[in-house]
């Protein structure tokens, strides 16, 4: 009895030593979100969901989160391709014979491709992949080769475009030679992406992988991965704005979940962010993925134009039902002559700009160009011509989108002030060649002129 | 008594007239309404040859959908079918003899813009509730009830059903990939 006892309290001494050790030898991996297969789903998108739990749980647990998920639609429902197509994702495929992975069989194959586009998301969304197509944000590419020195005159180099530049506006995805997405073109979720099936931007842009939240396309920090920095400073604009003032300050009170067409200005939040003017449904106002709707001025082109006469780009609409739009909006929460008194002091800044700043450097612009006193072979190698160009490139676009958005640092000291400092040097030195004659000084060293000014042959057509 | 002899003569008359009339019209209509008769014109030949290789003619529920059935108004609408189905007739007859050759690109294209939601929709009918398709669901919804300036046509999406060219002959029940339309055809 004594015996039996004794190896008792020895087995749970033993059992009590040996626990902690256990424990300790757990391996750390991650907590992984849970998703049991309670509703239909078809074996092949079963396999992806296990398999992808395991080895990107980021991205599984992003989708499971979402609305997607909620819904049913699975990872088959956007990167299903048919057989054949040139975007399969071929090293994909060899996850499907791999013996070692619970789900590796051939029975679970699926062509499958990485990029998903517009129009893929348009089989279920095709009123917002409609709208979308008409705006500024999916015809960027385009905008972009009409208008832009750096790369017309090839002044920077193919992969300072695709850090830079592309990284925004989207590249022209391509397939090498190895039937594989071209590295220079990829990984890109730019607004323009010309994709192959012929459709243009990403989705993911806004609503990013692989949450797809109208929530957080609704707050500012979606718009602002793009529009910050000194070209256009929107969300700094923004932020120093009454607008952006509330949104910080009372933020955790916004709804920003409310379902498609029910967000209200006044109820679900109390400033409007970005999209809450520029997309969002507001009393009669429809909500519209077309964000080149309800703009009266261009404020980012060199000399101010309404949408309509924006020749790289015209919106095919009329500028005075754009501006009504707007002031619908604006009338959720402000009265007739609040809005009519703003829009006055905008008006204003854009004549100003136009008249007392940008044309007269235009025509000392053009005026040196002519007298040969600069040379037009390269442009920025010159410094009036970096001068010009940041005129209205920066200070010029800062002080008239800080008008429009009502931040009076932007719109004086970051915008006009500077404007006029710039203007005044330019003008100096530009009266100084024109009265001595004397031609201005190349940058003969100017680095890295090496990008292609080749523009693209699938928007612009082969010439 | 007379009167009635005569009124029973003119009724007679005019069965022994109009039958014949009619049922060789109905024949005429029958005969040319099958899909062989269709590609008897070598322009439509390959139309024909996707057709009968795809899973509107190959399903488990042995449904066979005629060229017709797409292409014109439906029967019911006697006038417009019929009105339909003899100008169709005549243009191609006279393109046929006056055209340099047939563009199937160009001619793919004017199908696409002539057909109507309600073609198609006289068999799918049953297409806003789909469990296991919220995707096509919420799809279907912004046609079925269109907002203003949304109108879309079924083809938008479904747009390489029936005519595309394939190598093998596609069965809807041995299909590996699920059906999934391709998104919109213009973006």
């Amino acid at each position: 009895m004594k015996r039996t006892r004794l190896f008792l309290w020895i087995g749970l001494l033993a059992i009590g030593l040996s626990a902690p050790v256990a424990l300790a030898q757990q391996p750390n991996y991650a907590k992984v979100k849970e998703y049991r297969i309670e509703r239909s789903v078809p074996p092949e998108a079963q396999a992806c969901i296990e398999c992808h739990r395991v080895t990107t749980p980021g991205v599984f647990a992003d989708w499971a989160k979402s609305r997607h998920a909620n819904a049913n639609i699975t990872c088959l429902d956007c990167h299903l391709v048919q057989p054949g197509d040139q975007d399969i994702a071929q090293d994909h495929e060899k996850y499907y014979s791999r013996s070692d992975m619970p789900w590796g069989e051939a029975k679970y194959k699926m062509p499958i491709a990485s990029i998903v586009t517009p129009k893929d998301c348009s089989r279920c969304h095709p009123d917002e992949a409609t709208q979308y197509s008409k705006s500024k944000h999916a015809n960027t590419i385009e905008i972009m080769w009409k208008l832009d020195p750096w790369l017309n005159k090839g002044m920077n180099s193919d992969n300072e475009r695709k850090v830079g530049c592309f990284n925004c506006h989207g590249t022209v995805i391509a397939i090498d030679d190895k039937g594989k997405i071209d590295p220079a073109t990829w990984p890109n979720a730019g607004v323009g992406r010309l994709n192959l099936d012929g459709s243009k931007g990403s989705c993911t842009s806004c609503h990013t992988r692989h949450r797809f939240s109208v929530a957080e396309a609704r707050m500012p920090e979606a718009c602002d991965q793009c529009h910050l920095g000194p070209d256009h400073p929107q969300i700094e604009i923004y932020e120093e704005s009454k607008h952006g003032t509330i949104y910080h300050a009372y933020k955790d009170e916004y709804n920003f979940d409310a379902a498609g067409g029910t967000w209200t200005p006044g109820v679900d939040y109390r400033a409007p962010t970005c999209a809450a003017c520029h997309m969002s449904g507001s009393g009669k106002e429809p909500t519209s993925h077309d964000v080149t709707q309800r703009l009266s001025w261009e404020t980012q082109a060199p000399l101010t134009v309404r949408p309509q006469d924006f020749a790289a780009f015209p919106s095919g609409t009329n500028w005075q039902d754009e501006r009504q739009k707007m002031k619908n909006i604006c009338s959720a929460c402000h009265g007739d002559s609040w809005i009519n008194d703003f829009y006055d002091g905008f008006d204003k800044a854009v004549e100003e700009y136009n008249d007392v700043y940008y044309k007269p450097a235009k025509a000392k612009f053009d005026e040196l160009n002519e007298k040969g006193l600069l040379d037009q072979t390269k442009f920025f190698d010159e410094r009036l011509e970096v001068e010009f160009y940041e005129l209205w490139h920066h200070e010029g676009r800062r002080a008239r989108m800080g008008a429009m958005m009502m931040a009076p640092d932007y719109a004086w000291w970051h915008g006009f002030y500077e404007v006029k400092l710039r203007f005044a040097n330019f003008m100096e030195e530009a009266n100084h060649l024109i009265e001595t004659g004397q031609k201005a000084y190349i940058a003969e060293d100017f680095p890295n002129a090496t990008g292609d000014t080749t523009r693209p042959p699938k928007i612009f057509g082969e010439k | 008594m007379k009167k009635y002899i005569i009124g029973g003569s003119l009724v007679l008359l005019g069965v022994l007239l109009s039958f014949p009339l009619f049922s060789m019209t109905y024949y005429t209509m029958v005969r040319t309404s099958t899909p062989e008769f269709c590609a008897s014109c070598h322009e439509i030949k390959p139309a024909v040859v996707a057709w009968r290789s795809s899973t509107h003619t190959n399903n488990a529920a042995g449904v066979v959908v005629d060229c017709m059935d797409c292409h014109l108004p439906a029967p019911q609408n006697t006038f417009d079918f019929f009105f339909a189905k003899t100008y169709h007739g005549i243009k191609d007859v006279v393109k046929h003899f006056t055209m340099e050759a047939y563009d199937r690109e160009k001619n793919r294209e004017a199908a696409y813009a002539a057909f109507d939601n309600a073609e198609c929709q006289k068999c799918h009918r049953n297409l806003l509730h789909m469990p296991t398709r919220r995707g096509a669901m919420l799809a279907h919804r912004s046609v079925v009830y269109a907002r203003p300036g949304y109108e879309k046509k079924c083809v938008d999406c479904h747009y390489d059903l029936v005519h595309s060219d394939k190598a093998t002959v596609m069965f809807r029940q041995t299909r590996e990939i699920p059906y999934q339309a391709k998104g919109l055809r213009r973006l």
